[in-house]
């Protein structure tokens, strides 16, 4: 396939203004993946018009966002009324279906209760206490060492005199 | 932003209720949108346009607002106007407006290429 023959056929812009047949979007999307300039092309053409509508913005009437707000607020309210009649048609379920957000989350952290937090505080305070104590008291078991070593050299000097006396 | 697009097919009052609608239409979609190749204001763009479609589709036609897509262009033919308003802004097919003016598909295919390029020269 000649990529810029098909990127002049104009079948991005139609493709961005929502003008293309659907085998014209399962075509273009399954090639976009494999053609880089057929995507930078699109790209360019998106923030075109994005720009334009950023200069042309118009704010919508007053209260507008309000009623937005409060439309998707109704969404999960909405929920409980489902349940509580203890029965639903295929209609019902595909409605409630509807008001749900799908949300996929994929993470790699976990959750856990509260109480962990003091715990783990806890239990890294008395890491770093046990770790100044090991080390404090391997400094003194060090400097015991010394001392020891060096008693240990002054004792053949300390008994030759007094054995000298003895005699 | 999606306002102004809104505009460009109904008139200020009936735009501000439909907005309402295709926003929370919309937001349980919002996955849909994450997966789509086109940009999220592009996605937005096209969706809510469906909706708008859907929701003048028995009044006859939309186009009765301001002029948005249309204002760039003047420069176009007037069949070249007359294709792309019929085509994105009253939702029409390609096959009934190559009818109506007793010619083929790329005919129409033509014509809206041609549009888009102006569109294209005035956006840049």
């Amino acid at each position: 396939m000649n990529i810029r023959n098909y990127i002049d056929s104009g079948i991005l812009q139609n493709y961005a203004l929502g003008l293309t047949s659907p085998a014209e979007v399962a075509t273009l999307e399954k090639l976009l993946p494999l053609y880089p300039d057929l995507q930078d092309a699109l790209w360019d053409w998106e923030m075109k018009l994005e720009q334009y509508a950023i200069q042309h913005q118009t704010p919508p009437p007053e209260g507008t966002w309000e009623l937005i707000a409060d439309r998707i607020r109704e969404l999960p309210a909405t929920r409980p009324a489902y349940g509580q009649n203890g029965h639903s048609n295929g209609q019902e379920t595909k409605e409630k279906e509807e008001e749900y957000l799908s949300v996929k989350h994929h993470s790699s952290t976990i959750r856990v209760h509260k109480y962990w937090r003091p715990a783990f505080i806890i239990i890294f305070i008395l890491s770093k206490i046990f770790l100044a104590l090991s080390i404090y008291y391997y400094l003194q078991y060090k400097h015991t060492q010394k001392d020891i070593q060096s008693l240990q050299q002054q004792l053949p000097k300390a008994n030759g005199p007094v054995q000298a006396a003895g005699k | 932003m999606l306002f102004s697009y809104v505009l460009q097919f109904l008139p200020e009052e009936e735009a501000g209720s439909l907005l309402v609608n295709i926003f929370s239409k919309l937001s349980t979609r919002l996955e849909e949108a994450c997966n789509s190749s086109l940009s999220i204001y592009c996605w937005l763009q096209v969706e809510a346009r469906k909706i708008i479609l859907e929701h003048i589709g028995g009044k006859g036609g939309g186009g009765q607002g301001t002029e948005y897509y249309s204002s760039l262009l003047q420069d176009a033919s007037p069949e070249q106007q007359w294709v792309f308003r019929e085509l994105f802004l009253n939702g029409r097919q390609k096959e009934e407006l190559a009818l109506q003016v007793g010619k083929d598909g790329a005919y129409i295919d033509n014509l809206l290429k041609e549009s888009l390029v102006t569109i294209g020269k005035r956006l840049t």
